[in-house]
């Protein structure tokens, strides 16, 4: 008889979230590397040979110089207000309780979450043509452009800082006073220090969000003030200069790369110093002085962040002098007889099956992503964990004209010739989304104590069914939260919008740039009256995700 | 002997108006060491909060050495709170959280470095000086928050569960050390702790608290002897 000598092999087992970890991967290697380096290409090399042309282009050009001065002074200063701005009512916020608080917080928040494009209408309706802010008329771009950046971005200071100062009004403070430093000693050595990195974190996150400011400068600037990102635009856009936008991307990339570090390092820095969370003792203004320091910040904030949004809203509903629906009415007629025109309608519908699109491809590669780096967490060593992170937020970094525009340099031939497809629009959104998807679902599911799925395993539950029965129902909220984010993300997109749309499917931000460079009060109504959709569609989503988030009384 | 911290009649309220504490009187002479028992949720430590001026009662009077002490902020009192989770400053390293206090006083350079110097020796910090606090174990960071609260020199010295987040057998013996430095100190020390055996090992005189209300006042002896009420005859596991 013969014997069969059987070798048993040993089984190489891969764990299902180490093979999520390739879906991301796919991901940004198709749709983020491979544009970035067909803008790396397309800067150094023509016809296959290394062309060093623009550097003259740049550099001997006064007027490109001047672009990039602009795009830092104007970065800095919009900053500088911003924390001017926001280091007061920070204060009041992490120091005190009041009745109207969660409401003023949950104002205080919004005008971040709105699109560039609804911004630049607001301020356009506050302060422009009869102006509705007591008919003060701003003329001034620099001057709208300015408040446009505080009204934005107000809010991301405003949290952060309180935040911060809110987790410092516990037991540090009161072991400092007990040890006998008066209230201003104890600002001076104790809460000034701590508050430091996250000051300075918060400052170089707005400064990013300023340096790449593009829908405020191309609607608001005009064509007299323009950033390097606006210039990208232009120079690919209408003068088809592409080795010099490239270029101007490669700068811009490493700018916003080399401040995105400073920030990292910053944030950690203000991590090591937090103190544990605890409850802040908030007090309730008893002093007159106190209490007329709340009503101004609440003033304050109502004027900052609402009028604007309110302004919006009366402009879309008032044509003539009367209350009229005729701006929303004709958002539905096809008024023009021009075969190339688009009803803002089509805009609308766009809109939205993009963002249902850009949703699923975020989220699945989002919540892929994050079960790939909870596997590197648990299984592998964690400097795995440090490698892949940075890398999944990389998009992060990437402004979104860059982003846009390397897409349509590369994805245009084969083996990706999508330039054509109307999936390019939902891709480009669903980078943009995906780092907000992936810090959305991470800290939820990093929270599962591993017991759970070490007891689920020892009663039979294989991976999928740990997935499905166990980490899935408990990241749930989050998923819902994450999957608001990258739809609304969608929703406003613009920078990469611009690129990728073609002129058949524009999108609700692509319809409100269109409308403002239009003449004719229909078209400026049509404006405020779609801007006035965009903005509540995406309020109510903020308010949704923020009911989503995990309740912490005293983090803003 | 005259009374150094008397407290009279203190009564404290949430805000939803249920009582913290209610009609609290303790009179303590110099040098005693007073051990606050109870369960959590009993208002020992909304009571060493009051004493500190980290918070005001509704009613009622503190005094110390006959001063009234409501009006007198807490950083004019010269108490020492040593706090539960330590709070030690997480921006300075271990001697300068040590000489804050100093500072906060305005001493000199030289009286700041002799003053650290000796407290390091007492609590066995010696060569700790420029840790961070990062780098300490919590014996270490215990040791670190008492050495900062006696700095100073303080008229009376609290302790809120100073070993509560500390492990069992680290606790037991950190437990004898802090006895030990407490009663070389001629001061007057307020030890908050939901553990029995703590509170006799380190005060002369207990107090049960249960529901804001002293139920019962004594040395460690007399309560384990003569439990007042069956609540407390419970509590102490007698």
């Amino acid at each position: 008889m013969d014997r069969k000598i059987t070798l048993i092999k040993k089984r190489t087992y891969i764990h299902p979230y180490a093979l999520a970890g390739l879906v991301p991967a796919c991901f940004l290697l198709f749709f983020y590397f491979y544009p970035l380096s067909g803008i790396f290409l397309k800067s150094f090399f023509q016809n296959g040979k290394i062309d060093l042309f623009f550097l003259d282009q740049v550099f001997a050009s006064t007027r490109m110089i001047k672009i990039i001065w602009f795009t830092f002074w104007q970065a800095g200063l919009s900053t500088l207000l911003t924390l001017i701005c926001a280091l007061p009512c920070a204060f009041v916020l992490s120091h005190y309780s009041f009745k109207s608080k969660k409401i003023i917080k949950l104002l205080a928040s919004i005008p971040f979450v709105l699109p560039a494009v609804v911004v630049a209408a607001a301020l356009q309706a506050c302060f422009g043509k009869n102006g509705f802010f007591f008919g003060v008329k701003i003329e001034h771009p620099l001057v709208l452009i300015f408040m446009a950046h505080v009204f934005y971005n107000f809010s991301i200071m405003l949290r952060i800082i309180t935040g911060f100062w809110s987790s410092l009004q516990g037991r540090i403070r009161e072991a400092a006073m007990v040890l006998g430093a008066s209230p201003v000693q104890v600002f001076l050595t104790i809460t000034l220090p701590l508050l430091k990195p996250a000051i300075f974190a918060a400052s170089i996150l707005v400064f990013i969000f300023c340096f790449s400011s593009f829908g405020i400068i191309l609607i608001l600037g005009g064509p007299s003030f323009s950033t390097i990102e606006v210039e990208i635009y232009r120079q690919a856009a209408h003068l088809f200069n592409l080795p010099l936008a490239s270029f101007l991307s490669l700068i811009q990339i490493g700018f916003t790369f080399a401040l995105m570090w400073i920030y990292t390092s910053f944030t950690k820095r203000a991590a090591r110093f937090a103190p544990d969370a605890e409850k802040a003792n908030l007090k309730k203004a008893v002093f007159l002085w106190e209490k007329m320091m709340i009503a101004g910040v609440i003033i304050f904030i109502l004027l900052l962040c609402v009028v604007p949004l309110m302004a919006l809203v009366m402009k879309s509903l008032v044509y003539k002098g009367q209350v009229s629906l005729i701006f929303y009415k004709a958002l539905f007629e096809n008024v023009s007889d021009s075969i190339f025109y688009i009803p803002p309608f089509h805009a609308i519908k766009y809109s939205f099956l993009f963002a249902g699109t850009a949703l699923v491809i975020a989220v699945i590669t989002g919540v892929c992503a994050a079960l790939f780096i909870r596997f590197c967490d648990r299984k592998i060593d964690n400097r795995w964990t440090s490698f892949f992170d940075p890398i999944f937020m990389l998009p992060l970094s990437t402004s979104a004209v860059t982003l846009g525009f390397g897409i349509i340099i590369t994805l245009d031939k084969p083996p990706l010739n999508l330039r054509t497809s109307i999936f390019l629009i939902p891709i480009a959104h669903a980078l943009v989304g995906f780092p907000f998807v992936v810090r959305a679902i991470l800290p939820a599911i990093r929270s599962i104590p591993e017991h759970l799925t070490d007891a689920s395993s020892l009663l039979g539950a294989s991976p999928l069914k740990i997935f499905r029965y166990i980490d899935l129902p408990l990241m749930s909220k989050s998923l819902v939260a994450a999957a608001i984010f990258a739809f609304t993300i969608s929703l406003g997109e613009f920078g990469a919008t611009i690129f990728t749309a073609r002129p058949e499917t524009p999108t609700i931000p692509i319809a409100i740039y269109r409308f403002l460079g239009q003449p004719g009060a229909m078209n400026y109504g049509q404006a405020m009256a779609i801007s006035a959709i965009l903005m509540v569609v995406t309020a109510i989503g903020f308010v949704v995700i923020e009911n989503f988030r995990k309740e912490n009384s005293e983090g803003f | 002997m005259e009374n150094e911290l008397v407290l009279e009649q203190i009564n404290k309220k949430f805000d939803d108006g249920s009582l913290i504490l209610e009609d609290i009187n303790l009179r303590l002479q110099q040098g005693t060491k007073l051990s606050v028992l109870g369960p959590s949720g009993s208002g020992k430590t909304t009571l060493l909060r009051l004493i500190a001026g980290l918070e005001n009662p509704d009613s009622g009077a503190i005094l110390f050495k006959g001063q009234p002490m409501n009006d007198i902020p807490p950083h004019k009192r010269n108490f020492g709170l040593m706090f539960q989770e330590f709070a030690l400053f997480p921006h300075l390293n271990v001697f300068n959280n040590i000489a804050f206090g100093l500072k906060m006083k305005g001493k000199s350079k030289a009286e700041i470095n002799s003053h650290v110097n000796e407290m390091l020796l007492l609590t066995g910090l010696e060569g700790f000086q420029t840790r961070h606090i990062d780098d300490l174990s919590g014996g270490e960071r215990q040791r670190v928050a008492l050495a900062r609260t006696l700095a100073p020199q303080p008229n009376l010295l609290m302790l809120d569960e100073p070993l509560s987040s500390l492990d069992r057998v680290l606790r037991k013996r950190l437990l004898i050390d802090l006895t030990d430095i407490i009663s070389r100190l001629n001061i007057t020390t307020i030890f908050v702790t939901h553990d029995h055996e703590e509170a006799f090992a380190a005060g002369n005189m207990v107090i049960v608290m249960n529901q804001g209300r002293i139920e019962q006042k004594g040395s460690p002896d007399e309560l384990v002897q003569t439990p007042k009420n069956q609540w407390v005859k419970e509590f102490l596991g007698c």
